[in-house]
């Protein structure tokens, strides 16, 4: 089977700061991946990159496809909204995404919607911080694709919203899809990860199955990433 | 379900549903959930749990039924012998801790013995 994803010597500056250099991953499908790091790493940016918002030098490959606009469409990301005004009623922003994405499946947003007790009569301005995470997710999983990319979904947010959450994504990831979640706080979604990645030292620095973590060092996934740290750190 | 986060996931829903199987929760025959439901009701990753199940089908104590779902074998025995297994997994660890604080085997028989005396009384 194609892997859903495979990044190849990518790298990429902001002016004359290097974010990332000499990325190498491969990720097969129907994984959950961890993606790590501390605030600033670069995992926003390997997202983007990702998607195509971001442009670098090397080989991305999404589902066996490495144009940009075959890449986008095999890719769902956590959009944060930003484009869309507070009086933007939700309503609105489901249809937004039906017509935009032809993977997108109303029934399949309904269920989540549901689900995750999202009342679509409200306008975005209105919801709290909570909400409008469980918005994000539920629009970015009603796609029906690849490769999901959830960016920190969930930086501040409850911790009833955050077991939702994290139901949801056991329940609609599709069986073959590979999500990629990005977190720096990883205690929480250790259980659900299958491997994780840390961006460190602007580049992939470590990619691990989670459960040989566990099995090889008798440490916890968040004792594994802060012991990469503890190892010295190598930045200049 | 509650997590150690220092031991194999995998290894923790095995241990969960071998004591499911022994306590008798679940009953020799009796039909698992499908992956995913496990999934959700222990909170863990889909793959994760299909290597739990996979370990369980290759011990022969669950049978996978082309089509049908996954069911806790029907044979008796193999849960006994289970049984026996996991109890001497946790009398060895106990005995090792014992041995290590210089106890006989006497001494360790007289201490469990006294032990379980002693909680018999407070109950």
């Amino acid at each position: 089977m194609t892997d859903s994803l495979e990044i190849q010597n990518v790298t990429y500056k902001r002016g004359m700061k290097t974010i990332l250099h000499d990325a190498n991953l491969t990720l097969a499908p129907g994984k959950i991946v961890g993606l790590l790091g501390e605030n600033g790493a670069g995992k926003t940016t390997l997202m983007r990159l990702i998607t195509g918002s971001a442009k670098g030098a090397g080989v991305i490959t999404v589902s066996g496809e490495s144009a940009e606009a075959d890449r986008k469409r095999n890719v769902s990301f956590s959009e944060q909204l930003r484009g869309f005004a507070g009086s933007t009623k939700l309503t609105r922003i489901v249809d937004f995404y039906e017509t935009v994405y032809g993977d997108f499946e109303a029934d399949r947003f309904t269920e989540l919607a549901t689900f995750l007790q999202i009342d679509t009569s409200l306008k975005l301005a209105a919801l709290s911080k909570g909400m409008k995470e469980k918005l994000v997710i539920a629009l970015t999983l009603a796609r029906r694709t690849n490769l999901y990319l959830l960016d920190e979904p969930f930086s501040g947010i409850d911790s009833m919203s955050r077991k939702k959450i994290i139901n949801s994504i056991i329940q609609w990831k599709p069986e073959n899809a590979t999500m990629v979640i990005s977190d720096h706080y990883v205690s929480e979604i250790a259980p659900i990860l299958d491997e994780i990645v840390v961006v460190k030292d602007q580049t992939i620095y470590a990619h691990r199955q989670a459960d040989e973590v566990r099995a090889e060092f008798h440490i916890g996934i968040e004792a594994y990433y802060e012991s990469l740290y503890e190892r010295g750190n190598d930045n200049d | 379900m509650h997590f150690d986060d220092k031991i194999p996931i995998y290894y923790q829903i095995k241990n969960h549903i071998y004591h499911e199987i022994i306590t008798g929760t679940l009953q020799p025959g009796e039909k698992l959930p499908s992956v995913r439901q496990l999934a959700v009701d222990v909170t863990a990753n889909v793959n994760t749990v299909q290597r739990a199940l996979s370990e369980m089908i290759a011990a022969g104590i669950i049978e996978s039924k082309r089509g049908r779902g996954n069911f806790v074998t029907m044979e008796t025995t193999k849960i006994t012998a289970l049984k026996t297994q996991l109890v001497t997994t946790q009398l060895a660890h106990v005995y090792q801790q014992l041995h290590a604080l210089n106890l006989s085997d006497e001494e360790i028989l007289v201490s469990v013995q006294q032990y379980i005396e002693q909680r018999g009384q407070n109950k």
